[in-house]
């Protein structure tokens, strides 16, 4: 009986399955493997079997199923459903290793410092930033304002590890903003997905409401267990344009004005050469911002090389990686105060050191030779300044009025009679310079990465500074090569603003070189001012002006429509001047106009760095 | 009203200067079917009167009731949309526009606006002359690209518009669209037509004109004829009865040009060539066109120098003038210019008194 019955339940059974199967399949394929041990379960269980690992279920479920092929009608679907399931469940086997395997922990993130003690930062600064927080904390929750520290400094010198430390150590929580996954303008123009665009700087505007509104509910925790809690913002928003940055302004010295709890704003001081960027040097002007809404600084200094060294060691011998004591020094210095490179380096560096040692040797070896062969006349020796290239340390960046400084001084050797007999090609006499006393122009252009069309600029507005005054074709041999260079920036097509483009890199190697070439009577040196172009500011005016004139066009003269701009401007309103106000009188005379002004050129904040002096060194 | 406006021929039969081509015109016109045209000849030579007394007499008054609109243009590139503002006159028959002005934009304009003609055309009750006529100024300073979208758009919508191109120079309008027009040269009024003009003007303004005093200004005027009536108006305002050896004073971009010419010719050194880079930028601020400069200046160097620089002068000067048209900031080929300049002319200076 309970055999039969058994029997009865198994046909039932499948006859449940082909209920089950029907949608199974279907409902199966979309999804993902996760998902797919589910029916097998409700099956298993329909066999009657108890609850087991999913895995077994399906082949005892399998197996039953091959039992029940007899049926001819479900033969089709059983089938179907058996190589469903074997896809699963190879794709779990296939997946498996990959949960399994053990992922290698970052070293950045393996040795972060977790007690003062294991911090690189100067001892005085850890103490600056303590005593600050712990006089926050204690402080009553009444007193407004001075609730912020701004903490600046170049990227990797430790400021949130530093605030992190600190928290632990005194036992406050530390609050961040996690930023969400930004919604980017181009993702939601194309893919129209219902995606709603969100700009970072509202987001981050909501999130600062938000810590405000929240700061005045903290004090109604019972007093007796008062959380301590600081807030660290780190990331903060990159803004483009006055307006959005006057946004994040208002928003940043609301927050700095009225919190009550201990905040940490984390500046990260860009490298001088990167700034070209406008985004990035607006960074200082936040600083400066903050502090005037009465925010503390702290400012900090690029770690020391003997303080990355020490943790480098302590790595080391941590991993038992033997990395000899040259190369640590080396990666420190290179790392340029950056501990967070610094360690990378060292384990990127600790993957296969046999490797690493012989790149170091080759690359050293090609650098060497292609000063031989570059196609500069001469040799054109490395200044003392560029280290030997390290295989994992930053690239040297210069900043740009470095670089300028560099082609305007145009320093020489002095020692004329290197070479000239060796020179299968002599030069003429007139056309022969004495070698470049530092690196190929274009290793130097490369470095300052600054547009080309800015340097030809920059060239053009200061290089007559320094040729000799007596020296008129040096003059024009500059200033053609300038005009050269000006061509070809123009003839590269618009649409590409990337300094990647080769008519770009060939015009920045023109006016660079031209400017280094025409230069052939040095001036003796001194100091000198490299001023900002005074051409922006001149194209700046004269486009306003056109504007202005074409707007005024149709008053001048009514009844021949449109008259050709050049007429208008050296015929038409000089003439009206004399003839007289017909109009109103109000039109602004020709010349002089006030162009002239300081020679310092544009006052107007766009360029901070116009006063920057070089020194020649 | 100045005097330039007020004595501009309005019909092709009162034109008095090029009264060949204007006779010409008409009996263009007079045979119902207008190729498309281009004007061409130096600023000041009547190009523009002669259009309008030209679409006069194709439309009648109708075609004088212009009106100004500032179009947006809305053109759809593919990947994104371009708004263009640009002013254009229009009356029923015709518009008129300057398409460099939308500046590397021109192609887009001109082809939309060509084809928006082509779209509502006029339908005229007698089934005649059932198109619109398209002013293009400044034909030369459209980018090639505009020159070439305007090459076919002229072809594909030559049934329902006719184009009148006007420039100063064809030499800077491609082979293409030269082949596709008829070519109307305009030439600079010789000084007698210009005195003839003034001594008329003067008449009409019940004004006594001392002898001589016509040729003097039509001298000064460099054969253009606007500028001589300019002129003559300047001296009207500064002082009537005329004097007999009143002139009128010069240009004050023209001086200032000048006064650069002098400062060259004075010293030649790094130090003079930042000086004169100074005046440059004061005159390119006040929208003088860097072409205009060089030609002036050069102009006035000529007049000051040994004929034996003359040539080489000239040559320089041609070739930042072409380097200038490639690149696109002008100051920087003009100072070449003029570094080349004092360059030479030290040279010489050295050469000739030690």
């Amino acid at each position: 009986m309970g055999k039969r019955r058994q029997v009865v339940v198994l046909s039932s059974s499948s006859g449940e399955d082909d209920g089950g199967g029907r949608r199974g399949p279907r409902a199966r394929r979309p999804r993902t493997p996760a998902s797919a041990p589910a029916p097998v379960q409700v099956q298993a269980q329909a066999a009657g079997a108890s609850r087991k690992k999913p895995r077994r279920e399906s082949s005892v479920g399998r197996g039953r199923r091959r039992a029940s092929k007899l049926a001819p009608s479900d033969s089709l679907k059983d089938e179907f459903d058996m190589l469903s399931e074997d896809f699963s469940e190879c794709f779990n086997d296939f997946s498996m290793p990959g949960f399994i395997r053990k992922t290698k922990e970052l070293w950045v993130d393996k040795y972060t410092p977790h007690s003062l003690a294991e911090l690189a930062v100067h001892k005085k600064k850890i103490e600056d930033v303590k005593k600050w927080l712990e006089e926050k904390l204690k402080a009553p929750k009444t007193t407004v304002g001075g609730w912020t520290l701004v903490l600046t400094g170049q990227t990797g010198v430790g400021k949130s590890a530093t605030v992190k430390a600190i928290a632990d150590d005194l036992g406050a929580d530390l609050c961040e903003w996690t930023t969400p996954v930004p919604t980017l303008w181009a993702e939601h123009v194309h893919a129209n997905s219902g995606l709603r665009y969100i700009s970072k700087l509202e987001e981050f505007e909501t999130f600062v409401e938000k810590i405000r509104k929240y700061s005045m509910l903290c004090p109604t925790n019972t007093k007796s267990q008062r959380k301590l809690i600081i807030i660290l913002i780190d990331d903060i928003p990159v803004t483009s344009g006055s307006g959005s940055f006057a946004r994040l302004g208002k928003c940043l010295t609301g927050l700095v004005r009225s919190t009550q709890v201990p905040t940490v704003i984390s500046l990260t001081h860009y490298h001088k050469s990167e700034n070209n960027d406008t985004a990035m040097w607006k960074s200082e002007d936040l600083e400066s911002l903050l502090q005037d809404a009465g925010a503390h600084k702290i400012a900090f200094n690029p770690v020391t090389t003997n303080s990355i060294k020490k943790i480098l060691v302590r790595i080391c011998k941590e991993e038992s990686c033997n990395a000899s004591e040259e190369l640590l020094h080396q990666m420190a210095t290179s790392s340029g105060g950056d501990i967070r490179h610094a360690i990378m380096s060292l384990q990127y560096y600790c993957l296969d050191p046999r490797r690493h040692s012989s790149a170091l040797a080759t690359s050293s070896n090609r650098t060497g030779s292609k000063s031989h062969d570059s196609l500069v006349p001469g040799h054109e020796s490395y200044g003392p300044s560029s280290a030997l290239p390290s295989p994992c340390g930053r690239d040297e960046t210069l900043s740009l009025f470095h670089a300028l400084g560099k082609f305007l001084h145009n320093k020489r050797e002095t020692n004329s009679d290197v070479g000239t007999d060796l020179d299968p090609f002599p030069l003429k006499e007139n056309l022969r310079r004495n070698s470049l006393k530092m690196d190929v122009p274009e290793k130097i252009l490369s470095q300052a990465h600054g547009k080309v069309r800015t340097v030809a600029d920059f060239l053009y507005e200061n290089v007559i500074d320094f040729i000799d005054s007596e020296a008129v074709d040096d003059a024009w041999a500059v200033v053609s090569y300038l005009s050269d260079a000006d061509c070809l920036l123009t003839a590269s097509p618009i649409a590409s603003y990337n300094s990647e483009n080769i008519a770009q890199l060939i015009a920045a190697s023109v006016a660079a070189r031209g400017v280094l070439f025409g230069n052939a009577h040095g001036t003796p040196s001194r100091w000198h001012t490299i001023r900002s172009p005074k051409l922006w500011q001149i194209e700046q005016s004269f486009r306003s002006n056109k504007d202005h004139i074409l707007k005024e066009r149709f008053d001048c003269s009514r009844t021949c429509g449109f008259s050709n701009y050049s007429d208008l401007v050296t015929e038409f309103r000089p003439f009206e001047r004399w003839i007289g106000p017909r109009n109103d009188g109000h039109r602004s005379s020709c010349l002089p106009h006030g162009v002239g002004g300081s020679p310092m050129g544009v006052a107007d904040g766009n360029n901070s760095e116009e006063d920057d002096m070089i020194e020649d060194c | 009203m100045l005097w330039v406006d007020k004595y501009r021929p309005k019909t092709l039969d009162k034109v008095t200067v090029h009264d060949q081509v204007a006779q010409n015109l008409r009996k263009l016109v007079s045979e119902q079917d207008c190729p498309h045209l281009l004007f061409y000849g130096p600023s000041g030579s009547g190009k523009k009167t002669l259009i309008l007394a030209l679409i006069k007499q194709m439309f009648g008054a109708g075609a004088e009731k212009v009106k100004l609109e500032n179009k947006t243009w809305k053109i759809d590139t593919g990947t994104r949309t371009l708004e263009i503002e640009l002013a254009m006159l229009s009356s029923a028959h015709h518009v008129e526009m300057n398409p460099s002005d939308a500046g590397f934009q021109d192609r887009y304009v001109v082809q939309e606006v060509i084809k928006e003609m082509a779209k509502n055309r006029p339908i005229d009750a007698k089934g005649k002359r059932a198109f619109k006529v398209l002013v293009l100024n400044e034909v030369d300073k459209l980018s090639r690209e505009a020159q070439h979208s305007l090459r076919r758009t002229m072809e594909k919508y030559s049934s329902s518009c006719r184009l009148i191109l006007c420039c100063n120079s064809s030499s800077k309008v491609t082979e293409a669209v030269r082949s596709r027009c008829l070519n109307v040269r305009v030439n600079a009024p010789s000084e007698d037509q210009i005195v003839q003009v003034l001594e008329f003007i003067g008449k009409k303004e019940n004004l006594r004109l001392p002898a001589g005093f016509a040729a003097r200004i039509a001298a000064q005027s460099n054969r253009n004829l606007r500028r001589a009536i300019l002129f003559f108006e300047t001296c009207k305002v500064q002082q009537y009865p005329f004097t007999s050896n009143q002139a009128a004073p010069p240009l004050d971009w023209e001086q200032y040009v000048s006064e650069i010419a002098t400062d060259i010719l004075t010293e030649q050194s790094p130090k003079r060539l930042f000086a004169v880079r100074q005046k440059f930028y004061e005159l390119l601020v006040n929208c003088i066109p860097p072409e205009s400069i060089l030609k002036k200046l050069l102009a006035e160097l000529l007049r000051k120098l040994d004929a034996d620089l003359k040539h080489e002068i000239c040559h320089w000067a041609a070739h930042y003038e072409h380097k200038m048209r490639l690149g696109s900031k002008a100051i920087f080929h003009l100072e070449a210019f003029v570094a080349k300049f004092m360059s030479i002319y030290k040279e010489f200076l050295v050469a000739t008194f030690g």
